[in-house]
């Protein structure tokens, strides 16, 4: 194919400025003296020092990645186990209709789910709060997880788990040393997803948290109306850097390592 | 017994189902017949109908999520294309994925000090003579964080689609004469509809439903349903109100969804 | 004894009949084939044999023990599968490991028995690969040997052969037949190449719409099909419609010609098969029949010849010799080379037809 354009060099270039661009200038602002985003002072550590001795948001910041690690890891297991079901209903239209049924969380806007979680559990009595809040991440973490173990079920072909019956495995042996080991790359992939939506979630989490408790999203909106605070630069440096160190992590190990050195031999 | 286990391993999701899929829709829908006082009423979706300020916020939600979905189609296209011309487009993707990686809110926030009075485009506009402007609290303001915060959402989906044509099948075009603008539009348009149809829903959907953007950048006005949602909920507590306006979004929702669902299927039956 | 045994097997999904009436007898110790079109339920049988799938009707017996539900994970048969199946995330050794660390069995023993398997494969060397890094006919030696190293009574082939190129298959299909030889046990192969059918079994069952048509020796299977269908699956072949006239006499175009089949109604309409290389070309004057050739076409060893005869039937020819296109030219055959099919008739009745008048001949 043709070499792609100068021009289009460019634009992409552009687009991905722009995309970067105010991500670092939180970061650039981060670093000054002063306390508001216009004018940069002189270099300072200031608004780190006071985000590490702010043990309110270090209290947050760990409420957020409980809540992420559990709800990823709830979701994952219920969502896996969907999947396999779903594969398995033999009927097109009630298989049909049960995905479809999966996906309503998944179109469904954010404020819908909020409200209508936040209905749910004042009719169930629940107090909102962590539970509330964890009890919504796995809610609405599932349906991705199913997404993305869905096509790895597919495409395992019927007769692997043939062939495991064939060499003496019980149905238990079966599923666990050939099925999960078989879409293990989906499972990964969804837990990653799952993780990534926890952590993110903002309108969800608003809704249904209450007053006691509250995830790092949710603390960033309340700061955010009352004015600029670099402290929040800061911690936004923090977490890019934590982003950065996540995405490294999750192309290492999803990207399974090739195994050339054998061929070698 | 097989049966049973089966069972067993297939309860925790249909209990999720029936909780947190249906259940919570079937009480925002019974939710909109109550009125302040737990009354059952049709008056919310009466008040609705007859006031002129919700009628004139659900079209503004809707132009508005237009005005987003279009903006970042136009430039999304372009850039998944280029992409998807790379040797290395794995690193170009990551590239476009990572700042998604970043809370939205943080992205927000910064466009709070970028958009301010004394922020750097005023800094800028000041510099060429052009005077300092209100840019933040302005509904263009928030159709531009908008379309910022939801435009890898739309590259991403356009991306796949790009990547999945096989380079056969244009140098087949190619082949048969057609130039490369012909080529684009009988061959990989057609074929990169589903992406773009895909885009369309992951941007217009959660553009009706961005509260906080409006509620940051907006100017903390009650421009769009989404808004108007958490305000109800969270605000003034007419939780009646609030889930009628849901059911609202849900119905208009719906209608998008079959609009480019449509596409689809017309590009099959051809 | 037979080690293996079917008896009215039924086997249908919802409304479809898959196998609608299968009776069979497998001895020990023999290279069997299943050969049918593709849906005639070939694969499907197996699929019984290995315990995939339960009968709906009719009994299997294993050893002389019925087994019609037991679960594929307590037969003593494996399976050699079509894509292989072989498990992605283990290795070389330890797919064929894995039988054997169910047993639990010791781990030198294990250690023992995959290098043994791997050996009988030709595969010694390569235990500690990864299946990324092997070719199509090394993963097809891998599954063979995953299933034999649980030393079955019983092996399974599905379609075992149909993803190598024409050249490995053609050495698989050698040493699977050796592999057989070697280990002493039942090799049930299932295909839908006749061919390959011919080249590698003890026995031969074929397969059609559910139904077994013709079982016997590949050569039996070769000289007397049984009908129509088994006549026009295995190898080339011109059947031409005809009448008995009597006992080894038979009416060709009208034509009266001397065959060697007989216990036939005279005046009965059958069908005779005469298979291309059997057929000579021969001058008019010469011929048993008259013909004009259509094609011509070269093929390596020899040419094959399309003509139609003075009745307008078709005829095909596998001479060595060219000849010219539009020519005039007799054909001629001994009366060896024909084969009388009667309609509709039963294995079992054929049987006993040739038994009657060969001890007649004889």
């Amino acid at each position: 194919m043709k070499k792609t354009s100068t021009l289009s060099k460019l634009y992409l270039t552009v687009i991905l400025l722009v995309m970067y661009l105010p991500i670092f200038y939180l970061i650039y602002y981060s670093f000054s003296s002063g306390d508001t985003m216009d004018g940069f002072r002189h270099f300072s550590w200031t608004h780190y020092q006071a985000l590490f001795a702010d043990t309110r948001m270090i209290s947050i910041v760990l409420n957020t990645i409980i809540i992420a690690l559990l709800a990823a890891t709830l979701a994952t297991a219920i969502g896996t186990s969907g999947a396999l079901l779903i594969e398995r209903i033999k009927r097109r239209t009630l298989r049909q209709n049960v995905l479809v049924l999966n996906n309503i969380l998944m179109v469904s806007p954010d404020v819908i789910i909020g409200a209508s979680f936040l209905i749910f559990f004042t009719f169930l009595g629940i107090k909102l709060g962590f539970w509330s809040v964890l009890l919504s991440h796995i809610a609405f973490c599932i349906p991705i997880v199913v997404l993305m173990v869905l096509p790895k079920v597919k495409e395992l072909p019927q007769s692997l788990t043939d062939a495991a019956y064939d060499l003496g495995a019980t149905r238990w042996q079966a599923f666990s040393q050939v099925t999960i080991p078989g879409i293990m790359d989906g499972i990964k992939a969804g837990f990653f997803m799952a993780l990534t939506y926890s952590l993110d979630d903002f309108a969800v989490t608003f809704f249904v948290t209450g007053n006691g408790f509250s995830t790092l999203s949710v603390e960033i909106y309340s700061r955010a109306r009352q004015g600029i605070d670099l402290e929040i630069n800061a911690l936004s440096t923090v977490m890019f850097l934590v982003s950065l160190l996540l995405v490294y992590v999750y192309y290492r190990f999803s990207v399974k390592p090739s195994s050339k050195g054998g061929v070698v031999k | 017994m097989s049966e049973k286990k089966h069972l067993f391993f297939a309860l925790p999701y249909y209990l999720w189902l029936a909780l947190f899929v249906i259940a919570p829709l079937v009480l925002i829908f019974y939710q909109s017949f109550l009125n302040l006082h737990g009354q059952f009423t049709v008056q919310n979706y009466l008040d609705f109908a007859q006031s002129s300020v919700y009628l004139k916020m659900t079209f503004n939600s809707v132009w508005y999520a237009f005005l987003i979905t279009g903006l970042t189609l136009i430039i999304a296209y372009p850039v998944a294309y280029i992409i998807a011309q790379f040797k290395s487009r794995d690193f170009w993707l990551a590239l476009v994925i990572l700042p998604t990686w970043i809370n939205l809110l943080l992205k927000t926030y910064a466009f709070i000090g970028i958009l301010g009075e004394k922020g750097s485009i005023n800094t800028f506009l000041r510099f060429i003579g052009l005077g300092s402007h209100q840019l933040l609290f302005t509904d263009a303001s928030f159709i531009l964080v908008a379309a910022y915060i939801e435009l890898p959402f739309m590259i991403l989906p356009i991306y796949n689609a790009i990547v999945a044509i096989k380079p056969s099948l244009i140098n087949a075009s190619l082949d048969l004469g057609a130039s490369r603008f012909q080529t684009f539009r009988r061959v990989i348009w057609p074929l990169t509809k589903n992406g773009v149809a895909a885009g369309i829903q992951a941007v217009f959907i959660p553009s009706l439903s961005l509260f906080m953007i409006t509620r940051l950048i907006g100017g903390n006005r009650v421009i769009t349903l989404g808004t108007a949602i958490e305000e109800h909920f969270l605000t003034t507590q007419n939780w009646g109100m609030g889930s009628t306006i849901g059911v609202v979004l849900v119905v208009a929702m719906l209608i998008v969804m079959l609009l480019t669902d449509d596409s689809k299927k017309g590009g099959r039956a051809k | 004894m037979a080690i293996l045994k079917f008896e009215g097997v039924k086997k249908q999904f919802g409304d479809n009949v898959i196998l609608k009436d299968i009776n069979f007898e497998i001895e020990e110790g023999k290279f069997y084939t299943i050969l049918g079109p593709s849906g005639s339920g070939k694969t499907t049988i197996l699929r019984l044999i290995a315990g995939f799938d339960y009968p709906n009707g009719g009994s299997i017996y294993f050893a002389g023990k019925q087994i019609n539900q037991l679960p594929a994970n307590q037969r003593q048969v494996n399976t050699v599968f079509q894509d292989y199946a072989l498990f992605p995330n283990l290795n070389v050794f330890e797919n064929i490991a894995f039988g054997l660390r169910l047993k639990r069995m010791k781990k030198k023993e294990i250690q023992l028995r995959v290098q043994e398997a791997l050996a009988l494969v030709h595969l010694a060397g390569y235990a500690h690969r990864e299946l990324d890094e092997l070719s199509g006919g090394q993963k097809q030696r891998v599954a063979i040997a995953r299933a034999i190293v649980n030393r079955p009574k019983v092996l399974l082939l599905d379609e075992a052969l149909s993803a190598l190129d024409h050249k490995l298959r053609k050495e698989m299909q050698s040493e699977l037949r050796q592999l057989q030889r070697q280990l002493g046990i039942t090799f049930i192969f299932v295909t839908h190449d006749q061919e390959e059918a011919l080249a590698m079994s003890d026995q031969i069952m074929i397969i059609n719409e559910g139904l077994i048509e013709q079982s016997g020796s590949p050569v039996d299977i070769y000289d007397e099909p049984l009908n129509h269908f088994v006549a026009d699956f295995i190898g080339e072949s011109n059947i031409i419609p005809a009448t008995m006239v009597r006992d080894f006499a038979v009416a060709i175009n009208g034509k009266e010609f001397i065959c060697v089949d007989a216990g036939i109604t005279p005046g009965e309409q059958v069908e005779v098969v005469l298979r291309p290389e059997d057929l000579d070309i021969t001058t008019v004057e010469k011929g048993k029949l008259t013909a004009t050739v259509d094609s011509q076409l070269f093929r390596g060893v020899d040419y094959q010849i399309m003509v139609h005869d003075t009745d307008g039937h078709e005829w095909k020819i596998n001479s060595i010799h060219k000849t010219t296109v539009g020519k005039q030219i007799g054909i001629t055959f001994d009366p060896e080379d024909i084969h009388v099919m009667r309609k509709n008739e039963t294995q079992a009745e054929f049987d006993a037809r040739l038994e009657s008048y060969q001890g007649v001949e004889a």
